[in-house]
């Protein structure tokens, strides 16, 4: 990959196709142009960063300080008002919420991954009658405003018996047709060769599926993985009207009965979104490398 | 092909039918409003009472969990269980998950949200267990009984008021020469206080067009005017009367003239008097709880009577008993059992930011001497005007912020604004009609 | 990724290319059948039912759901209804809000692409940076940027005026700046998923394509426009109709940051649809408008898959 990603410098022809890294006359000629690549990606960087880092310290002021002196960064005087508040409460179990979001993001992860490689295996490497339509309906429902389905799946949920449970927080939302638009795009990809190979020595459909496609396919299941998991992570209009009991509450919902009804409790609302952002944060910082070479690599085969 | 149009066929049935089935359950669902609640201390079996309210800010999440452990204490045979969210989720969730049998026994909601669960089928008559509780009209403020009655029958039971005031910044006044404990009360009065601060370069009331709390303050102008949001049954909007033309056009005179800046945020006017930027603000009595005000040297007064007669905008809250989908009428019981013991130790109420309904209690000199920050809202009591009881009255209450947002913001004369809205709020008031009947 | 391919809506080509041998339809459907089972409950059954729920006048709390036939629609195309003026208007915001936003969602991220794709030390660290914000949700994004814009208390309008420059702005309360607002921080948002997909476009273009054109002679200017564009013609498709898409499904950004306002200028036709149908009851009206929306979307994105084919050729 790192051959690849050099071409788009060699703008004189005289240079060598795949020069080495870090030769000598290159440097030289490079090094003005990439001061100001650097300052433009550390500029934009900031942009990106400063409201985040502003918000983590705007959750440490007291809500006079907010108010009245929103342009210094450095709380004045530092509390942790905020968090005790929040976490301390009483009345409103915050890690139970927390450990609810995690448990219904991951088991709703799981689902959309076995259901959509299923599928998109289905769709992407096998022939059959009736895939025209079944694929078509899949992404024509792409276009349908998310907003058609609350009603009717809350009746459903309602029949079913699962208001107020996980299950009413992950199974409907785990119909996943983004999830099995990309998996079959990625299986689409994949050479044929190594699937007939398998076949010529006897192996099924599943075998071909589990133990050739799946494994060829991690970057883009770690993709589909991450991107499912933030996805139910930050869903809030939902569960709001699934989940009742303050037990059974996610973080997202849960936070905003703590941000305080009437007044603006700026150092409230902002502590409640870093305790939210906190752990994507988090995610995102392992698994980046992860979502960002997948994505890549992918694009490689293409 | 064709087994693939078969296989069409058979997925388009599949759905049809759960959609026919679901017209059926959500048919079902929608039964008329048959019980009522039962007076009297609940003796039966030990049973959970699943309680809902918007008790969120100011000292309730200490104060709530203290009253509910001394009642379950007190109460072997109840369990009253907490359940505190957003005034704006209770609304979202409450009324699907009632007729879903999985909503709360007992709520706490605001006079305007009675009258639409009631012709929702979503509560049940509490008449008797007011006659137990010995409750008449005298018992609260004038007016407030009328909120929770609908078609006749009474559905809820008055919890608390919260009316609007005028919070000052002392420190402001002082800055333009304005003497503190000599506060406006009346139009005369108010405009010398604002021109006094203009002249020192302040801008004194920061006029804004949301709901906290621009509408709130149209409406009370609107009232001290002579004027009503609507007519008696409620079918016609009448909020662009001259009356409603007048308030709303003190509202953008006071922009037009320099006492307010314009494009004021929702909550920039308190935020803007916590930060000794403005002298006055029209707010609720919610805000005495708002923990940046105690940086301030600030103090409340009724608002100021700007047109022909006093009046100010309140909200209500009311005790409501929900009509689940097989309703547990045990849990109802235990839940009036519950209703009344509150009522008994509504005192310590106001430190929530909210004044207690109940006359009684409220007009007990006890609670002036602990919350003396409250005298000035006590005192707007007599001519405080509560939310309208109609169905489905909130959606039609959006088109007056819509008009006052628009005025505000200068896009609109206030009678063209005023005129638009109500133009919408009459097509709504039929639409509610056709759909909960008169 | 360069393999999501302009053939998303007519998968003809690649269907015809899909393995030799004989039609396995029992087998596909075995594997099809977890998903689709999820699929018809909670996705195909909710749309058919939404549809049969727009013929009606629908109070989901009422006994009774008059049917009424196709009044909800002749509603929305007959000026002076409840339901035309709001509706139409918030189409309008929809419209603004993408017109105003897909063509920074497109042009920025491929200048940052473009950035990244240098070979520099860091890049990992700046990719991470740029794509963080995307993994927030709308209710985080919302409250952070409705306090740091706030006309009164916001630090945006603080900075401004130590630069010397008008403190006053309403960012978050009249227009043409509440677009501004939600424009940019829809940019902040979601800028960096867009640029990573299309860096691995980038990244898919054959180095031999720019040593040709370096041989012709051809500039960075030409290069650009003759070879990075057309390289990554079906990774735009992908990326320019999520974006649409996302763009059209607006709905947190103005809810949170400008509820609406001024009047109801900025208040977008999935805000309303939403307040119509949950907040006011009106699943019929609301329906309706929803397949109004689904049709045009339907449309615009058929032509964007037909306009990429066509160029591609």
């Amino acid at each position: 990959m790192s051959t690849v990603s050099t071409r788009d410098e060699r703008t004189a022809a005289a240079l060598p196709p795949r020069p080495p890294v870090g030769g000598r006359t290159s440097a030289l000629r490079r090094s003005a142009p990439k001061i100001w690549l650097y300052v433009s990606l550390v500029v934009i960087s900031l942009v990106i960063i400063l409201p985040l880092i502003w918000i983590f310290l705007t959750s440490f002021k007291t809500d006079f300080d907010a108010i009245n002196s929103p342009q210094n960064p450095i709380p004045n005087p530092f509390t942790l008002n905020a968090y005790q508040t929040l976490l301390s409460s009483g009345q409103q179990p915050i890690f139970r919420w927390f450990l609810n979001s995690v448990a219904a993001a991951a088991l709703q992860t799981v689902i959309i991954l076995v259901t959509a490689s299923a599928g998109a295996y289905a769709l992407a490497r096998l022939e059959f009658r009736g895939k025209r339509i079944v694929f078509g309906a899949i992404i024509a429902t792409l276009l349908v405003p998310p907003v058609i389905f609350l009603i009717p799946n809350y009746l459903i949920v309602q029949n079913l018996g699962w208001l107020d449970t996980i299950w009413a927080i992950t199974i409907p939302g785990a119909a996943s047709a983004f999830g099995i638009f990309f998996l079959r795009q990625f299986f689409i990809s994949l050479p044929m060769e190594i699937e007939e190979a398998a076949r010529m020595d006897g192996a099924g459909d599943f075998r071909i599926f589990w133990q050739i496609i799946l494994p060829l396919s991690k970057p883009a299941l770690a993709t589909l993985a991450v991107l499912s998991f933030l996805n139910n992570w930050n869903d809030f209009l939902w569960p709001v009207y699934v989940l009742l009991s303050p037990e059974n509450l996610t973080l997202q919902p849960g936070l905003s009965i703590l941000q305080g009804a009437y007044s603006t409790h700026f150092g409230i609302v902002m502590a409640g979104a870093v305790i939210a952002a906190v752990p994507v944060l988090i995610i995102f910082t392992l698994a980046q490398r992860q979502i960002v070479d997948s994505v890549a690599s992918s694009g490689l085969k293409g | 092909m064709k087994k693939g149009m078969a296989r069409r066929a058979i997925a388009a049935t599949l759905a049809i039918g759960v959609g026919i089935t679901l017209a059926a359950c959500s048919g079902s669902g929608g039964g008329d409003t048959g019980g009522s609640v039962k007076a009297g201390d609940y003796s039966g079996p030990k049973v959970t009472v699943t309680f809902w309210n918007g008790w969120t800010g100011g000292a309730a999440p200490v104060l709530v969990p203290k009253l509910v452990k001394k009642f379950n204490a007190e109460h072997k045979n109840i369990v009253v269980k907490d359940v505190p969210m957003e005034w704006g989720d209770i609304a979202k969730k409450m009324p699907l998950a009632v007729k879903a049998g999985k909503g709360p026994d007992l709520a706490v909601g605001h006079g305007d949200d009675i009258a639409t669960y009631a012709a929702q089928g979503l509560l049940l008559k509490s008449d008797s267990i007011v006659k137990s509780l010995g409750y008449t009209d005298s018992d609260f403020p004038a007016g407030l009984m009328k909120d929770g009655n609908y078609n006749g029958s009474q559905y809820g039971i008055p919890w608390s008021v919260t009316p609007l005031g005028l919070y000052v910044n002392k420190d402001v006044l002082k800055q333009a020469g304005l003497d503190p404990s000599n506060l406006p009360t009346d139009k005369q009065s108010y405009l010398a206080a604002l021109q006094a601060l203009k002249a020192k370069g302040i801008q004194g009331e920061w006029v804004d067009g949301f709901v906290f709390t621009g509408t709130f303050e149209f409406e009370s102008l609107l009232w001290q005017y002579g004027g009503e949001l609507f007519n008696d049954d409620v079918s016609k909007a009448t909020f662009n009367s001259d009356a409603g033309v007048k308030a709303l056009t003190w509202m953008t005179d006071l922009i037009k003239n320099g006492y307010s800046p314009s494009n004021v945020a929702q909550d920039g006017n308190i935020n803007a008097l916590v930060a000794s930027k403005t002298a006055f603000n029209w707010n609720g009595v919610w805000q005495t709880t708002n923990t940046a005000l105690s940086k301030v040297d600030w103090t409340a007064v009724p608002v100021p009577q700007i047109g022909d007669q006093k009046a100010v905008w309140s909200s209500s809250t009311h005790w409501m008993f929900m009509n689940n989908k097989g309703q547990d009428k045990n849990k109802t019981s235990a839940a009036a059992t519950f209703v009344k013991w509150m009522n008994d130790h509504s005192s310590g109420w106001a430190e929530t930011g909210e004044l207690p309904a109940a006359n009684s209690v409220r007009n007990d000199p006890a609670l002036v001497q602990k919350y003396p920050n409250l005298k000035p809202f006590l005192e707007e009591l007599p001519y405080a005007h509560y939310e309208t009881v109609a169905p489905g009255i909130t959606n039609v209450e959006a088109t007056i912020t819509t008009a006052v947002n628009e005025a505000v913001l200068g896009k609109k004369t206030p009678k063209q604004a005023l005129d638009d809205a109500v133009k919408q709020a009459n097509q709504l008031l039929e639409q509610n009609k056709s759909q909960y009947g008169g | 990724m360069v393999s999501i391919t302009p053939t998303a809506l007519g998968a003809r080509d690649r269907v015809s290319r899909a393995p030799r041998g004989a039609r396995r339809t029992g087998t596909a459907y075995l594997f099809l059948a977890p998903f689709l089972v999820l699929f018809c409950v909670f996705v195909l059954a909710p749309c058919v039912y939404g549809l049969w729920i727009s013929l009606h006048n629908w109070n989901p709390l009422l006994p009774n759901q008059p049917f009424i036939g196709l009044k909800n629609y002749i509603d929305l195309f007959t000026p002076g209804t409840l339901t035309s003026g709001n509706f139409w208007e918030s189409m309008l915001a929809t419209g603004i809000f993408t017109v105003a936003s897909v063509p920074f969602l497109i042009v920025i991220p491929i200048g940052l692409a473009q950035l990244l794709n240098r070979r520099i030390a860091g890049g990992t660290v700046f990719r991470a940076v740029f794509f963080a914000p995307y993994v927030l949700g709308v209710a985080v994004i919302g409250v952070i940027w409705k306090y740091l814009l706030d006309p009164q208390v916001g630090v945006v309008n603080h900075v401004l005026g130590m630069l010397g420059l008008p403190a006053n702005t309403p960012w978050t309360v009249d227009v043409p700046w509440a677009w501004v607002s939600l424009v940019g921080v829809t940019v902040w948002w979601t800028m960096g998923f867009n640029t990573v997909i299309l860096l691995a476009g980038l990244k898919g273009i054959n180095a031999e394509l720019y040593d040709a054109a370096s041989v012709d002679g051809a500039g960075a200017a030409r290069k650009f426009f003759s070879v990075t564009l057309p390289g990554l013609r079906p990774v735009m498709t992908f990326v320019t109709t999520l974006t649409i898409l996302a763009s059209a499904n607006m709905f947190g950004q103005s809810y949170i940051i400008t509820g609406g306002h001024p009047g109801n200028q900025t208040r977008t036709a999935i805000m309303y649809i939403s307040d119509e149908g949950l907040s006011q009851n009106q699943m019929g009206a609301a329906s309706a408008m929803s397949y109004i929306l689904f049709a045009i979307l339907a449309v615009i994105s058929i032509i964007n898959f037909r306009l990429q084919r066509d160029t591609t050729k």
